[in-house]
């Protein structure tokens, strides 16, 4: 029945795969969370327009698959003359589909903040730029690390659509190595529990990052 | 004889509608069969029944920090394989999408359990009621109210955990996108299509789900949640 020995000579492959998937992993991190930064400001902004055009992003890519936002990048990009290779229409794809999350949960934060606190800077004569950069931002970002890392965590399980792209990773090389062992059970199991703890460590550090920055508040620990 | 196999033609269009059936049947199915498993797997959790209720906790924890594709390759590739049984793309998809959406149901019903006031309980059973009592009058029609916007969130998202089924070969509305891509080479006509299919669907659960929400709202009416 099980039999893990036909597996073991595929490690050098599994690493291989498992640090794409951190590569793909980081840069889409770093890169929806530019892009949920500016969502997020968007939407709380007194500006009509961008309030709108924020929203209707939100209200897109939170409910089109992502699979879907996948294959429209990988073959419509080169249409319209952006030739980039799997890897990076990932990160990509990744960034702008996830941002939207990372909008909706700095926004939340955003909106969770004490409003006398904005008064009070504002009445100490803060503009508009010291405001957010100095109050606003930090209270909100320090708060919303826990729900952020959930939508990250959701990032990194969503890589793993990438391997339907021809992409290596490690999903995609777990699909070559079961179709060359016929042991696919094995595979896939080891694989379910290697992303099982990959989150569960994940996860950990983030309540204790969080924890840490929240350790001043009373609320929001 | 010219044989144009270029451009859409009208049976795309049955095609896509075709997709749809398949993408809302498989959606309607997995998500009854998973509310019924995360009901059953919140009680024997809530209820701390010995074993099963480590067994089932372990088992839905690996479901919800898993990708869903690795679980589907696992049920339609691996399972066969162990057991020497034959499973359709069809059978994989509702025994994986159902599991999913069961690890994620039984956590709402869990914490919607618990976030009733225990006094209730307590002033319940002062008053003799049976568990099963307790459970009917008393639990259900509260937590149910409490949980409903939540289960109307997820059913959303789980809707869009369906496109994953693509992938094993079933032609939902995915497939049938990929397929006319491949076919026509228009990726900007079709994936916008396909992506807007979704959006009026999720708009549609999510106009169900706030009526459902409304119809079940008087426990937080009356507690001001």
């Amino acid at each position: 029945m099980l039999d893990l020995s036909a597996m073991a000579g595929y490690l050098p492959e599994f690493v291989e795969g498992f640090i794409i998937t951190a590569q793909v992993s980081i840069i889409s991190i770093i890169g929806s969370f530019i892009v949920g930064l500016m969502v997020a400001l968007a939407r709380v902004s007194t500006n009509k327009i961008f309030n709108f055009i924020s929203l209707i992003y939100v209200d897109l890519f939170r409910n089109i698959p992502f699979i879907v936002l996948i294959f429209f990048g990988y073959y419509g990009l080169p249409e319209i003359g952006i030739y980039i290779n799997a890897f990076w229409t990932g990160c990509l794809v990744l960034s702008i589909a996830v941002g939207a999350y990372v909008g909706e949960t700095i926004r939340a934060g955003i909106l969770g903040i004490d409003k006398g606190i904005v008064e009070a800077a504002r009445s100490f004569g803060f503009s508009k730029l010291k405001l957010y950069r100095k109050i606003i931002l930090p209270i909100s970002l320090t708060v919303s690390v826990r729900p952020l890392g959930s939508v990250f965590i959701n990032l990194i399980l969503t890589t793993s659509i990438l391997s339907t792209i021809t992409l290596n990773e490690l999903t995609g090389v777990s699909k070559v190595i079961a179709s060359n062992t016929f042991r696919p059970f094995e595979v896939y199991v080891f694989l379910v529990l290697l992303y099982g703890a990959l989150t569960f460590v994940i996860s950990g550090l983030i309540t204790l990052w969080h924890k840490r920055l929240n350790r001043y508040l009373e609320e929001g620990v | 004889m010219g044989y144009n196999n270029e451009g859409f033609s009208i049976y795309d269009l049955q095609l896509l509608i075709e997709g749809l059936g398949v993408s809302v049947w498989i959606f309607l199915v997995s998500t009854i069969i998973g509310l019924l498993l995360g009901c059953f797997i919140g009680l024997v959790r809530f209820y701390r029944i010995p074993i099963l209720a480590q067994v089932l906790m372990v088992l839905s924890e690996f479901l919800k920090n898993s990708p869903v594709l690795v679980q589907l390759f696992l049920v339609y590739f691996g399972i066969p394989a162990l057991f020497a049984i034959d499973i359709s793309p069809f059978q994989a998809a509702v025994i994986t999408l159902s599991g999913n959406t069961a690890s994620f149901v039984a956590i709402i019903v869990i914490s919607s359990i618990e976030a009733i006031d225990k006094r209730q309980l307590d002033a319940a059973r002062s008053f003799a009621f049976s568990e099963v009592q307790i459970m009917k009058c008393v639990i259900f029609p509260q937590s149910l109210s409490l949980a409903m916007p939540l289960l109307v969130s997820l059913a959303i998202n789980q809707l869009q955990v369906t496109s994953l089924i693509s992938v094993i070969g079933v032609v939902d509305i995915t497939r049938v996108g990929d397929i006319i891509n491949q076919r026509t080479f228009e990726p900007f006509i079709v994936w916008p299509i396909i992506g807007l299919t979704y959006f009026i669907l999720a708009k549609v659960i999510a106009t169900v789900g706030s009526l459902l929400e409304e119809k079940y709202s008087a426990y937080r009416m009356v507690n001001k949640l």
